[in-house]
């Protein structure tokens, strides 16, 4: 059980404190409700770039990080498709290092010429780093737009072309600033040795003079339901074929959620998993083969990926992953597997609360989808699972239809 | 509310490193070595066996890694499949790795799981059956996975860097190739098992709340019996031969960046400069306000990221600045970190810059020591270096004294770009 309090400041930025005395430190996690979906189609990596901006200084912070080194602490942030978070852990005494930080960049960031530059080229060599130069790399820069024809999920959270970055003017990344950072979009939880009475009075000590802005409607397209199968056939200069496939799923706070993370960790979410007892001892067909979710807030998608042993036709593959999903969609699994699921549900919860980080984060994402709370509740929506649901959500989800496919392959020299 | 002078920033309390944990020791019988860390307040232990099995003890390469991977893949009383289903129905996590110095096994558990968890890490550690298929499927997927690894240019500029440091000949510096997959045989991998792999050859740390829960079923399944007693670890001498300064070039076509390593043979952790290093390191590329980071990353904008370690193995030391830049930046890259290395050689630190590094490491030794999990990793770095219990007490004298004279000749003593090792992997 995770005990927090709750508070809102006059201007709608939302605080929530947990406190664990067994710890000298805090972490406070700020989180903006903006990710790469809010993304104009023609502008899109903007989220991420912003992130690195606000990195940058800030009316009275010449260098962000120095304050935080001095105070003891470590900082990061990330970005993905729906939110952007920052997180800073120090030394429990200098909680209000952190807010003062925090809420500079909030009022007033340096977002002039010259480290916007900068920070196009920095974010142009992370996309070269991470997408480009690394085999496989660019496999879900295509998985994405074949997938989503309609839904901003439809680009990568670095966007989806270098060129949008490098095109990145100061009037658009201002304008960016001004709709999505304004204390109604954000959610600042802290969670380590301070108590709640003093986050409250810091909270309201920094973030309160902010200005609440214009709160911001996100009205984004539905993607349509698909289907048709779709495919994709790509050569790379890579040693070994892989294969891809996505499913379109329920969203984050949907019930189908929960069901398909728990079926996910049947199939491969553990060394006993059916994919790797069938898929890859068995049949020897993969090295590797996984199912996972992607977990974005609107529906998502419920992603195969599989590396294929040496000298395996990838069809041979594909059909392989499509009997062991029309088994689970034919016939329960049985009492023994959803038990095992069950059971690493609950250690592995334990392990994640360990870290006074991850609780600060996922009090802020519960929030987020509607409940802080749901740290504590979301456990009993995974227990009442049944084999029923997974059979009928399985039956629903892995059609023919509602799939895409890629086949990544070795290019033939 | 009266409105905040944001000019004024809040007053900062300097951080202190902290309390260290000091592990209570235990032995089981025969003398196997127990180190029970107790904080933390949730219903988990981390239970870590360690062995003097690492690459160092290997006569054939990879032969302790291999031995290692073999731990899950069947034991005498069960196949794969059931050893894995047994351990995932515990909900446990078993991770188990070996380097170059060490092979271990962790198991994270429930507290009330424990008594089937060890059972089980005392099944999958002394009784592995080594099947012969199992072993077939793992080479073939470990040379799958060395492919892909040859492609990436930071993979191949590590390596190579370890090479032209430590020599080839060793396994330390000993580059992986094909061959070496095809060569091993199961046989190898089974006889480096039952050599290494004894309670007389290992330790145990077990943190978390209330860890002396964990004594009796250890020594239940890991104490020494008969003849065998607990021996302190004998390692195989080493030579390193002289690392020979200069550049290589690895050639990695269509690359869209270069990955770059410039480094030195370095000191082991008992070197009188060891501590003093680390201070000088985080100055020059250690932290994300670094000299480093902030001239290529956040001045020119040349890389996502770059950074300098100063490292140390149980027999010898590194020290290695490592980035990944486009390849047109490579050569104005690597002119500006000889330009950062000689300032940083000639002029003293300022005072202000001193502070904050000093303050973040203070910061960084708290967080190491920041809940049972974090010791713990922290403790196994003190016995198998030392055993070295005052190591960071030691660490954080010296960072509160360190000169910024001391720090200059530092650099100028283990930073010398004349006689640099570079290693570039990307395109021409």
């Amino acid at each position: 059980m995770i005990s927090f309090e709750k508070h809102i400041l006059s201007n709608g930025l939302k605080v929530l404190a947990h406190y664990d005395p067994s710890t000298p430190m805090v972490t406070t996690n700020l989180l903006y409700n903006v990710g790469s979906r809010d993304e104009d189609p023609g502008a899109t990596g903007f989220a991420h770039l912003f992130e690195h901006l606000m990195f940058e200084g800030s009316d009275n912070v010449p260098v962000f990080d120095t304050p935080v080194m001095l105070a003891g602490g470590e900082n990061n942030a990330f970005t993905n498709s729906d939110i952007t978070n920052y997180f800073i852990t120090l030394p429990s005494g200098n909680l209000e290092t952190a807010l003062w930080l925090e809420s500079d960049r909030l009022k007033g960031p340096d977002l002039s010429e010259e480290k916007l530059k900068t920070q196009k080229s920095v974010v142009t060599e992370e996309y070269r780093q991470r997408y480009l130069n690394q085999p496989y790399g660019d496999l879900f820069l295509l998985l994405r737009p074949l997938a989503y024809k309609k839904h901003p999920y439809q680009w990568p959270t670095i966007g989806k072309d270098i060129a949008h970055i490098q095109n990145a003017d100061r009037k658009s990344v201002t304008d960016f600033f001004r709709r999505h950072y304004i204390p109604s979009n954000a959610i600042l939880s802290t969670a380590g040795n301070v108590k709640p009475e003093t986050v409250f009075r810091l909270a309201e000590k920094w973030f309160d003079d902010i200005a609440p802005g214009t709160p911001y409607t996100r009205n984004l397209p539905r993607e349509p339901v698909q289907d048709e199968r779709r495919e994709m056939t790509v050569h790379r200069r890579v040693p070994s074929a892989e294969l891809l496939m996505a499913f379109h799923t329920g969203g984050r706070t949907s019930r189908e959620f929960y069901i398909l993370d728990l079926l996910t960790d049947i199939l491969s979410g553990c060394d006993s998993g059916r994919f790797p007892g069938i898929l890859v001892r068995e049949k020897e067909i993969f090295s590797e083969a996984d199912i996972y979710l992607s977990a974005e807030i609107d529906p998502g998608l419920a992603i195969v990926s599989g590396r294929l042993r040496e000298g395996v036709d990838i069809r041979t593959a594909e059909k392989a992953v499509r009997d062991e999903l029309n088994r689970v969609a034919g016939e329960q699994v049985t009492d023994a597997e959803l038990d095992k699921a069950r059971n690493r549900y609950e250690s592995h919860q334990l392990m994640s609360f360990l870290s006074a980080g991850n609780r600060a984060f996922n009090l802020a994402y519960n929030e987020l989808l509607g409940d802080a709370n749901g740290i504590n509740t979301e456990k009993e929506k995974y227990m009442s699972v049944t084999a029923e649901e997974i059979m009928e959500c399985s039956a629903r989800t892995f059609t023919e239809g509602n799939c895409s496919v890629i086949h990544y392959l070795p290019e033939t020299l | 509310m009266s409105k905040v002078d944001r000019t004024v920033p809040p007053v900062i309390i300097t951080p202190s490193a902290g309390s260290f944990p000091v592990p209570a020791m235990h032995e089981l019988s025969g003398g196997v070595p127990v180190y029970l860390l107790g904080t933390g307040t949730l219903d988990l232990l981390r239970v870590e066996f360690v062995f003097n099995a690492g690459q160092c003890m290997e006569d054939v390469h990879l032969a302790a890694s291999t031995a290692n991977a073999m731990l899950t893949e069947g034991t005498l009383l069960h196949d794969a499949m059931s050893i894995n289903d047994l351990i995932d129905r515990t909900g446990a996590a078993f991770t188990h790795m070996a380097d170059k110095d060490t092979a271990c096994l962790i198991a994270v558990t429930l507290t009330r799981k424990l008594g089937e968890v060890m059972a089980l890490a005392a099944e999958v550690l002394f009784q592995p059956s080594f099947p012969a298929t199992e072993f077939r499927m793992l080479m073939e997927k470990r040379i799958q996975s060395f492919r892909t690894n040859r492609q990436k240019t930071s993979v191949i500029a590590r390596e190579e860097f370890y090479r032209a440091i430590f020599g080839g000949d060793n396994p330390y510096g000993r580059v992986t190739v094909p061959e070496d997959y095809t060569s091993l045989t199961l046989e190898d991998a089974r006889r480096f098992h039952s050599l290494h792999y004894r309670p007389s050859n290992m330790y145990i740390t077990v943190a978390g709340k209330d860890p002396e829960k964990a004594l009796p079923e250890l020594e239940k399944y890991f104490s020494c019996g008969g003849e065998e007693k607990w021996n302190k670890p004998v390692y195989p001498e080493i030579i390193f031969k002289t690392a020979s300064p200069g550049r290589l070039f690895f050639e990695v076509s269509n690359s869209v960046q270069s990955a770059v390593r410039v480094g030195w043979r370095g000191i082991t952790r008992q070197h009188p400069d060891y501590q003093g290093l680390q201070v000088a390191n985080v100055i020059l590329g250690g932290y994300f306000g670094s000299r480093l980071m902030h001239n290529i990353r956040e001045e020119k904008g040349f890389t996502y990221g770059i950074s300098s370690v100063s490292s140390a193995l149980r027999e010898i030391g590194f020290i290695a600045v490592v980035t990944e830049v486009a390849n047109e930046y490579r050569e104005q890259t690597l002119e500006e970190i000889r330009r950062e290395i000689k300032e940083l050689a000639t002029v003293e630190v300022g005072f202000e810059e001193l502070l904050t590094v000093r303050n973040h490491i203070m910061g960084e030794i708290a967080r190491t020591f920041d809940g049972p999990f974090a010791s713990a990793e922290a403790i196994r770095g003190l016995i198998d270096y030392g055993p070295d219990p005052d190591y960071y007490r030691r660490f954080e004298e010296k960072v509160k004294t360190i000169t910024p004279g001391e720090i200059k000749d530092l650099v100028a003593t283990y930073y010398n770009t004349d006689n640099a090792v570079e290693i570039i992997a990307g395109a021409k």
